[in-house]
């Protein structure tokens, strides 16, 4: 048995009255289930189909579709770095490689696979935008948030994460409130505004 | 509220001449100490629109309240958010309410934002909803990777219920009950489509659903039911709406789509973030006046509107107001492929040292990455998309493969797809063919540019 006691009585007596189908507690119960074990492996998929009157393949195709649930083990630690537009921009190609080189990975492999240090202490992989984009480059650390995290940040950052946390920090233009407030002398170095053709 | 803004009387011009300071509605929460928290919510009148509607109001005048308002929905569509709720409301119960706090398009990140610093206020938009459309049950759906915000909203959840703004008889009012509870999604674009989302918190891969029938009516909503499916953000507009007057929020910033509005800005620019002002603020003052202009004081060569699903604009079009109606329509619109888009309000600006084309080839990795693979047209599209501008990124790109490229856009965009994943794939694929077709070329006649946006690295052939 893979599901512990705890987790069964959870997924029955809160998940599954939240709502009127018993098979709308997958979600919650799948991610119960990677929370206690790591990752989900074939025994979940019976033990949560029993649970909730589903087939275990039928759950095994729901767990498929989203990338966040494992299919199979990974580091203890799973860093994913932020390869969207506006991480790019600022340079956060740079820091997926030097986390790569750093955790002994190989950065060129390309692909979106997870990879795996030989001693299981870390995984990484790259990861679609994480909405932190004023933190550019955001890393992401076992769902918790990370940023800005460039190249030369890195070694910094592998030696103590939570220097780098924003989790709960207010945005990046919002540090002195939430006024929007025009920056100090913002003209001087603004091409001249352009015409009121619209 | 405590804070009066001036916007009621303080009409709002667009472009340089835009009266200042503008006194923020949404994000006042920001740098209170314990703003999330429901003690100061309550200080900064919190659930004071709640308590308006269930005592002074019945429900169908606040939904001509919302209506009368103009509130148009923030998370993209830019649909009436009273018209929504009172064709569910035509529809027989049970009714649902969903939130749709799946964010994760490219380079907007309003919702978490506003989650994080007033979850509060999202909770009694909600509650309000529920009570002007007659809904005992509603659903907080949020990404996966946002634990951090789906704790926020737990212990928000446990506040109101505790002070009973959550439960049974809210606020006194026999047979007023709701009940919230919040479901996180596990890593899926897909489910910021409301019927994709739907189906995930049924607990199925999420695929959209054919419309007709369409989610406010029976058979199309959650569990099959009636279903309200909201932004955020929107929902986060509602109680002000009900304290301050129709009226008061008609009068902010753009008169077809007014409110106030959380821009997001990133890329390029000195200092992105989230900027709280009226609708219709113009991409010249978001870029110079808030967010600091552009790093390296480069010139700005283009800009996503609205994230990376949206087409792009070019460096020379800055003075354009930032809203749902002026970037849905002439001239912001480009046969065959539809208008440009304002999406959620997620800015994305490149600088003149972008390497358009390793841009684009992102965001073709990742629609094809993201496609759920349900009609055909995007499973397959948004791969030879990926497959083409892959090759032309890494240098091997032949005179050819431009007008494949454009096939493959024509084919998957104008409404070919089940739903908007598949259609806006192609945005930043086309527009950036139209608007830097030279630098394509060059790329398939072997004259890349050194450099990837700064970046030096090549893109990762997904």
């Amino acid at each position: 048995m893979s599901l512990s006691q705890a987790a069964r009585d959870r997924i029955v007596n809160d998940f599954i009255p939240r709502y009127p189908s018993k098979r709308a507690a997958l979600m919650p119960s799948l991610w119960l289930a990677q929370e206690e074990a790591g990752w989900l492996g074939p025994e979940v998929f019976e033990e949560v189909g029993e649970l909730l009157d589903l087939h275990p393949t039928d759950v095994a195709s729901v767990a498929s579709f989203y990338v966040m649930f494992h299919r199979r083990k990974i580091g203890d630690r799973l860093i994913e770095v932020c390869e969207n537009p506006s991480c790019f921009l600022n340079g956060s190609d740079q820091t997926y490689a030097r986390i790569c080189d750093q955790l002994g990975l190989d950065s060129g492999h390309g692909g979106h696979g997870v990879q795996t240090t030989p001693d299981g202490k870390f995984s990484v992989r790259p990861t679609e935008c994480l909405a932190a984009c004023d933190y550019a480059p955001v890393v992401q650390v076992d769902l918790r948030f990370y940023g800005p995290v460039h190249g030369a940040d890195v070694d910094a950052f592998l030696a103590n994460m939570e220097a780098f946390s924003i989790e709960g920090k207010p945005s990046v233009s919002m540090a002195n409130g939430p006024q929007a407030v025009p920056v100090d002398g913002w003209e001087a170095h603004a091409p001249p505004a352009p015409g009121s053709a619209e | 509220m405590t804070q009066t803004p001036p916007v009621a009387d303080a009409p709002i011009q667009h472009g340089a001449g835009q009266p200042l300071p503008w006194e923020p509605v949404l994000m006042t929460a920001v740098g209170r100490e314990g703003g999330r928290f429901l003690p100061d919510y309550l200080l900064r009148g919190g659930y004071q629109g709640l308590t308006k509607a269930v005592q002074e109001m019945d429900p169908d005048s606040v939904i001509k309240e919302i209506s009368d308002s103009k509130l148009l929905g923030r998370g993209g569509a830019g649909f009436p958010t009273g018209v929504k709720w009172g064709g569910t409301k035509r529809n027989p119960g049970p009714r649902h309410l969903v939130v749709n706090a799946d964010e994760s398009e490219p380079g907007t990140y309003g919702n978490r934002y506003a989650i994080d610093a007033d979850p509060h206020g999202l909770l009694e938009g909600m509650l309000v909803c529920c009570f002007a459309v007659g809904i005992q049950q509603a659903y907080i759906y949020i990404r996966g990777e946002n634990l951090y915000g789906a704790e926020v909203l737990e212990h928000a959840i446990k506040e109101a219920y505790a002070a009973g703004y959550i439960g049974k008889n809210i606020l006194g009012k026999e047979g007023f009950n709701v009940d919230i509870s919040v479901t996180r999604g596990a890593g899926a674009y897909v489910c910021g489509e409301e019927t994709a989302l739907m189906e995930s918190l049924e607990g199925r891969r999420a695929q959209p659903r054919i419309r007709p029938p369409f989610p406010i009516e029976v058979g199309g909503g959650l569990f099959g039911r009636p279903t309200v499916v909201n932004n955020v953000e929107t929902l986060m507009c509602v109680p002000h709406i009900l304290v301050r007057g129709a009226a008061w929020f008609a009068s902010i910033g753009a008169p077809a789509c007014p409110g106030p509005k959380l821009y997001t800005i990133s890329g390029h620019v000195n200092r992105p973030g989230v900027y709280e002002l009226p609708m219709g603020t113009t991409l010249y003052d978001l870029i110079y006046k808030y967010a600091g202009g552009m790093k390296r004081n480069q010139k700005v060569k283009a800009v996503s509107p609205g994230a990376l699903a949206c087409q792009l604009l070019p460096g020379t079009d800055l003075n354009v107001q930032m809203d749902t109606a002026t970037l849905t329509r002439p001239p912001h619109w480009h046969p065959p492929f539809g208008p440009v888009g304002f999406g959620a309000g997620g800015i994305i600006v490149y600088g003149e040292e972008t390497d358009i084309v390793q841009v684009v080839a992102r965001a073709a990795g990742f629609f094809a990455r993201e496609s759920c693979g349900k009609c055909v047209p995007c499973r397959e599209g948004t791969h030879w998309m990926q497959d083409v501008l892959s090759r032309i990124a890494h240098g091997h790109g032949r005179p050819r493969d431009l007008g494949i490229l454009e096939d493959v856009t024509r084919n998957i965009g104008g409404r070919k797809t089940l739903c908007a994943l598949g259609d806006f794939s192609v945005n930043s694929v086309a527009s950036a063919l139209r608007l830097f077709r030279p630098e394509f070329e060059a790329y398939c006649n072997g004259h890349a540019r050194s450099s990837a946006a700064g970046s030096g690295v090549p893109v990762a052939a997904g």
